[in-house]
């Protein structure tokens, strides 16, 4: 019982373009749903180098940087990515405005919703700046078009910072210049105080001591700063402002400049309705997930007075769900609790369904998926982070054996906001609540709350090697990973303290461990950047990936319930054969069982299992069986390959569905390893009981006429690509037999209707004829139909030996992982080779093959008994050496009697042997003895050159041929296979001078 | 004996020791209350693993174990590895009002059986026996599908009496006889506890320590004795929670002598 997730390695590196996006905090394109993909796909972009001004003079200084339009967005950076930057709605620029300036000037004067006016001068070449205009104009004009334009005075409404920014200035009006929009912002001012969003703070207070927060001084500072500057979804980030966040954000203003700083903004705003919708549309449905977060509701910050209150218990439950609803396949992960609940004190369940969808997945990727590789990954990027920043505490802990993310990891995961238990459970008041970023993590403690913003891809890069620097001392002692638990849990729980409680400066006693690790990490580890971070990421991404695939294996594997009679290691080559189909071609999302409700449990829940489908499947068997795929050994002059082909047959339909015990219609591992434990291990008795139960369909014993057919088509399936015509007569000559004792003992195996049955029983075999009325009656038994296999030496040992070995457990060639190919060649290597690519030089070289008359198409053959053509790996085989050599011979003489007495001589002792073990065989003691058999099978040989074609037709139409051309070398099997070879190649089309190269090569061959 | 090193922690014997268990079973509760004496309705879920200590004295040793508790949703299984690499002993720890926590359970057992260390110590514990014994105030609250945590808060909540004493039998799932014969059968010390009440939970603790190899621990670990300097500032920091730890190893004392 167990998912098996190709999910990772459908990872791709994030383009330019997205880390762009990203950088600006930007929704990712279509990332809601199929049509607005479609809609955006050809999103105008172009970026610009520009120097941004403020509007009013003197209050900021100027900065060069670049603007980006990326509809319906325009963003501006300056060069060194940190000072300035903003991210603003098209649709909330209210005007633009050429400035008629100097000669050579090309500058912009933009006024967006809240009044503020910046002028971007364009610096760039002018027909640049020119397109970079009529770009603007147009994406400006869709969005007016669109109506988004209206959206914006509703949309701010929701936001706390315009109450704020109203409440504490009268004079707001002063510092405007857009008297309209004033005005009309004043008349909603009345009601505005109750439309904003906010968290359960708002009722139930907020942590922490708000004098000690000094609140008012933060709001009035930000008041100022946000009327200056822009709010919401206009907000110019001048230096100032991340140094207010550093500060500290005021309780009531946080959830809004969360919100705002990591973009989530963005996302409702171009979402209105979505969340509720989506709530409504999934009202009563449950899950693994909705489960799982019932257990934890009530443990989420359980000593917040609005976690003790139904309404915050069922916010929180709403939140949780609306996520996990929209992401399924991560659902809901432990710690997510943790950190929607912190976020809910401070948001509306809106904005905080949005924080978390930006948190989840792009604040902290993969940290929460069901195989937490984020996590994982960011524990060894941290590690090696770790390694080269502080070595010496690197090295000690190598020295002791501890691992770091052993303490790091629930921190990591659940941003700070986690109270890992103590022994002293008294001291559980000191909770800390640091939600940080790498732009500022802020004092908390004894709940007070107070915590910056999330807006950089990797919040806990920088506090990290900071707390391991403080305690450097202290971790040098270190001698297991449970005292450097305890320590960093001592810590944790001391942040509030001083940091220098024996100064004898107050004011340097007033600096709290908190405020010391803020420094240190902003002062120190600042050299930890993003791309660093990235690289890092990109870097051990693989390693991660492959620990990961290689535990769920090795958890697959010992979660079957039986291994039948394989290895682990053979266990281990079907999962991998399993996970490459899966790769490939992916089953469709989790499988929420329906037929459940007909396999009634025992009160234990089906646990989710992976299943794959019957197209996966003909993927998977194409690996494992040799038949189930079509080989063809192509060359040309330049290379030689074997393209390979999934083979698709009723008879690995027929497979699937034998396989299907639980008819669910797809199959687990699980499945598949029994399944094949049904066929791998069987000998010849076994064997041929499973081939006719896999025809039986209705398990009833018996085969009915149409299934005797369908039998023999699949074995003719089978054998299709198989060299000369042994097979083919064989599979003639069990037609004929099955017929014929079919018939014979039809009365007594089964009362049916006796007139029909008398009707053919003189007519002889008429294997491609279906006409009987009863040929969906049953009509053979196994008995029979194992006497009639029994009598061919070729189908005999077809089942003894080549049925089983046609499966075969090989190590399946790695599948190509995300690459992650450091530095310029690496990447434009991975853009050339790609599979399309591959092909494409594949056709190239086949063509120029063709033109110089060096192509040559091979069929592999899936049993290849009768040749060795091409085989890559020396197989054992079970015959003596001296029924090889018959065997081949039979092959080269193909339908001549005198060979086929000899090699049929053989299966009268085995006919001889199934009467021994009591078969009911009292109709034919030894009838099928090669003597008799023989004419029949020139009767039947000679009629199958009529028959309606099979599949196998192609290949056999070209023995005669080669009988001739044989004759002459049958002494030396090599060299027959290369006569094999070319005959095989020359079947497939060959001109005359193809046959030359291959004269060449049969005189060449045998020199070597 | 590792002398110097464990001169100052009085001649214990390290015992690493696991918890294991599904989500929300009670495997920090359990812990708790062996640790501290506590026990907490709503505890936060554990993110990771926690980390623990507590000493137990058993005939003349002192036992001191240093307790993993795990993160139980399925997904921080691939975590755990790294927490049960060594460990001596594990306690795996299902909810006998919950049916299914016990088959989870049992493909813990056979993981550990498997990949963990050879000799390690297994117990499987039956968790929230409160709410299946009559004498508790009241438990027919948890009977809504409600998750077990909050079925412990209900049950301290005073409002909330609906069922009578009869009732509560019918939330177990797991009949203690089907555990049992599955825990001898694999091997295994089996236990019924209740974190809420205290009971049993002792127990688990004392029966691992006398089912441990001392000697083989004491043997392995001579080889790698710590300097003796060693985890003193470590230990200075836990000063704060060590005080509880007398207390209770004290009253661990008492069960183990038993």
């Amino acid at each position: 019982m167990s998912t098996i997730s190709t999910a990772l390695r459908n990872f791709k590196e994030p383009t330019k373009e997205q880390l762009t996006q990203i950088f600006f905090s930007l929704p990712s394109v279509g990332s809601l749903d199929g049509t607005e993909k479609t809609l955006d796909q050809h999103v105008e972009k172009m970026d610009i180098n520009a120097v941004l001004s403020f509007g009013v003079q003197g209050v900021e200084d100027s900065y060069a940087g670049k603007l980006h339009i990326i509809a319906p967005y325009l963003a501006f950076t300056s060069l060194d990515k940190k000072s300035v930057r903003f991210t603003i709605p098209l649709s909330t620029i209210r005007r633009v405005e050429r400035l008629n300036a100097r000669a050579g000037i090309y500058a912009l004067s933009l006024s967006t919703w809240h009044g503020m006016k910046i002028i971007v001068q364009l610096t760039s070449l002018r027909p640049t700046a020119d397109q970079f205009c009529a770009l603007l104009r147009d994406a400006l004009k869709i969005e007016l078009q669109r109506g988004q334009m209206k959206l914006v005075k509703g949309f701010v409404k929701t936001c706390y910072s315009e109450a704020l920014v109203s409440e504490t200035s009268t004079v707001a009006d002063n510092e405007r210049e857009d008297g309209s929009l004033i005005s009309e912002e004043k008349e909603n001012a009345a009601p505005r105080e109750s439309t904003y969003h906010g968290g359960l703070g708002l009722r139930f207070k907020f942590p922490g001591d708000p004098k000690k927060l000094r609140e008012a001084s933060k709001i009035k500072l930000w008041a100022t700063y946000l009327r200056a500057h822009g709010r919401n979804l206009t907000l110019l980030r001048y230096p100032q402002c991340t140094r207010l966040v550093q500060v500290g954000l005021p309780n009531r203003l946080r959830g809004e400049m969360w919100e705002t700083l990591s973009g989530s903004m963005y996302l409702r705003f171009s979402n209105p309705g979505f969340y509720e919708d989506l709530l409504k549309k999934n009202e009563g449905r449950t899950s693994t997930s909705t489960e799982d977060i019932e257990k934890d509701l009530h443990r989420s910050l359980p000593e917040y007075a609005g976690y003790q209150s139904e309404e915050g218990i069922s916010a929180l439950r709403r939140v949780l769900q609306a996520y996990s609803f929209k992401n399924p396949e991560l659902g809901y992960c432990q710690a997510m609790n943790i950190l929607a609940a912190a976020i809910l004190i401070y948001m509306s369940e809106e904005q905080a369904f949005w924080l978390l969808e930006v948190l989840c997945d792009r604040l902290l990727p993969g940290y929460y998926a069901p195989s937490m590789h984020g996590t994982l990954l960011d524990q060894r990027v941290f590690e090696s982070l770790v390694q080269r920043c502080l070595p010496i505490i690197h090295d000690h802990f190598q020295v002791v054996d501890v691992q770091l993310s052993v303490a790091s990891l629930p921190w990591f995961l659940s941003l700070f906001v986690y109270q890992q238990y103590a022994n002293d459970i008294c001291i559980s008041d000191s909770r800390l609540l640091l939600l940080h970023g790498t732009q500022g993590v802020i004092p908390s403690r004894t709940r007070s709350v107070c915590s910056s913003i999330i807006y950089e891809p990797s919040p806990s890069f920088h506090s990290w090697p900071a707390i391991l620097k403080i305690n450097g001392e202290k971790l040098l002692q270190i001698q297991d990973d449970g005292g450097f638990l305890n320590l960093m849990r001592d810590y944790f729980a001391s942040l509030g303290d001083s940091a220098h409680p024996n100064s004898t400066d107050p004011r340097a006693r007033a600096i709290t461990r908190f405020q010391e690790l803020l420094l240190v990490s902003f002062r120190e580890f600042s050299v930890i950047t993003d791309d660093m971070i990235l690289s890092e990421r990109r870097r051990f991404r693989s390693e991660i990936i492959n620990s990961i695939e290689s535990f769920s294996k090795r958890s697959a594997i010992r979660n079957l319930k039986t291994l039948g009679r394989f290895t682990k290691e053979q266990a281990g080559l079907i999962y991998d054969a399993l996970y490459m189909a899966m790769c490939i071609l992916p089953p469709p999302g989790p499988v929420n069982p329906p037929p459940t409700l007909l396999t009634p449990h025992d009160g234990t829940e089906e646990k989710p299992e992976t299943r794959i489908e019957l197209s996966t499947f003909q993927y998977f068997l194409s690996e494992i069986a040799t038949w189930a795929r079509n080989e063809k050994i192509v060359m040309n002059g330049f290379q030689q390959r074997i393209d390979r082909e999934i083979a698709e047959h009723e008879f690995i339909d027929r497979l699937f569905f034998f396989w299907d015990t639980s008819c669910r219609g797809a199959l687990s591992f699980q499945d598949l390893v029994s399944g094949l434990d049904g066929v791998m291990f069987n000998d010849l008795m076994e064997n041929i009981e499973w081939f006719f139960n896999l025809h039986d369909k209705n398990k009833d014993g018996f085969l009915t006429k149409d299934e005797v057919l369908t039998l023999s088509e699949s074995f003719l399936f089978i054998f299709r690509y198989e060299v000369g015509d042994a097979y083919l007569g064989a599979v003639s000559r069990f037609m004929t037999n099955a017929f014929e004792y079919g018939d014979a003992l039809l009365p007594t195996a089964e009362d049916a209707d006796p007139n029909s049955e008398r009707a053919h029983d003189g007519q002889g075999p008429e294997p491609t004829s279906p006409h009987f009325i009863e040929s969906n009656q049953p009509y053979l038994n196994l008995a029979t139909f194992r006497m009639v296999v029994l009598a061919d030496e070729v189908l005999e040992s077809f089942f003894e030996t080549d049925l089983s070995g046609s499966f075969r457990l090989e190590p399946v060639p790695d599948a190509e992982l995300p690459v992650s190919p450091s530095g310029l060649l690496g990447d434009l290597w991975s853009t050339i080779a790609t599979d399309s690519n591959k092909k494409m030089f594949n056709m190239f070289t086949d063509e120029i093959g063709k033109t110089i008359g060096k192509h040559q198409v091979i069929n592999r053959p899936s049993i290849g008994r009768y040749t060795k053509l091409e085989e890559p790996k020396a197989r054992e085989s079970l015959l003596t050496p001296s029924m090889r050599k018959s065997s081949s011979k039979a092959s080269l003489t193909g339908s001549s009697t005198a060979a086929s007495t000899a090699t049929l001589a053989p299966s009268s002792s085995s006919t001889l042997t199934v009467d021994t073990k009591g078969q009911p065989a009292k109709d034919l003691p030894q009838l099928p003895s090669s003597e008799s058999l023989s004419p029949m099978v020139q009767a039947v040989n000679a009629r199958l050159m009529e028959r309606t074609p099979f599949a196998i037709d192609d290949a056999k139409d070209d023995e005669d041929e080669s009988d001739d051309e044989i004759d002459a070398n049958d002494n030396d099997d090599r060299v027959m296979d290369e006569v094999d070879a070319f005959l095989e190649a020359h079947d497939s089309g060959l001109t005359d001078a193809d046959k030359e190269v291959a004269n060449d090569l049969l005189h060449a061959e045998p020199l070597k | 004996m590792s002398d110097s090193a464990s001169g100052s922690v009085d001649k214990s014997v390290q015992v690493k020791l696991v918890l294991l268990g599904e989500a929300a079973v009670g495997k920090s509760s359990v812990v708790l209350r062996f640790v501290s004496n506590e026990f907490q309705a709503n505890k936060e879920p554990t993110i990771g693993a926690a980390f623990l200590t507590q000493k137990c004295r058993l005939e003349d040793r002192v036992l001191r174990y240093e307790i993993w508790d795990t993160a139980g949703q399925e997904r921080f299984h691939s975590l755990a590895p790294m927490y049960y690499r060594n460990a001596q002993a594990a306690v795996v720890v299902y909810d006998i009002t919950k049916a299914t926590s016990l088959e989870k359970a049992k493909s813990w057992v056979k993981e550990l059986q498997r990949q963990a260390n050879p000799n390690i110590v297994i117990a499987l514990a039956g968790n929230k026996l409160d709410l299946v014994q009559p004498s508790a105030l009241s438990t027919g609250a948890a009977s809504s599908s409600e998750s077990e945590d909050e079925a412990d808060d209900a049950t301290a909540t005073p409002g909330e009496t609906p069922g009578s004493s009869g009732e509560p039998e019918s939330l177990r799932q797991v009949p203690r006889e089907e555990a049992q014969a599955y825990a001898t059968e694999a091997g295994l010390l089996f236990f019924e506890t209740s974190a809420k009440t205290g009971e049993g939970i002792v127990d688990i603790f004392t029966e691992i320590a006398k089912k441990i190899p001392i000697e083989h621990i004491l043997a392995a670990t001579r080889g790698t004795a710590r300097p003796g300097a060693a985890g003193s500032r470590a230990d200075g920091a836990r000063q704060e929670g060590g005080v509880n730890l007398e207390e209770n190893a004290a009253k661990s004392k008492d069960a183990c002598n038993c």
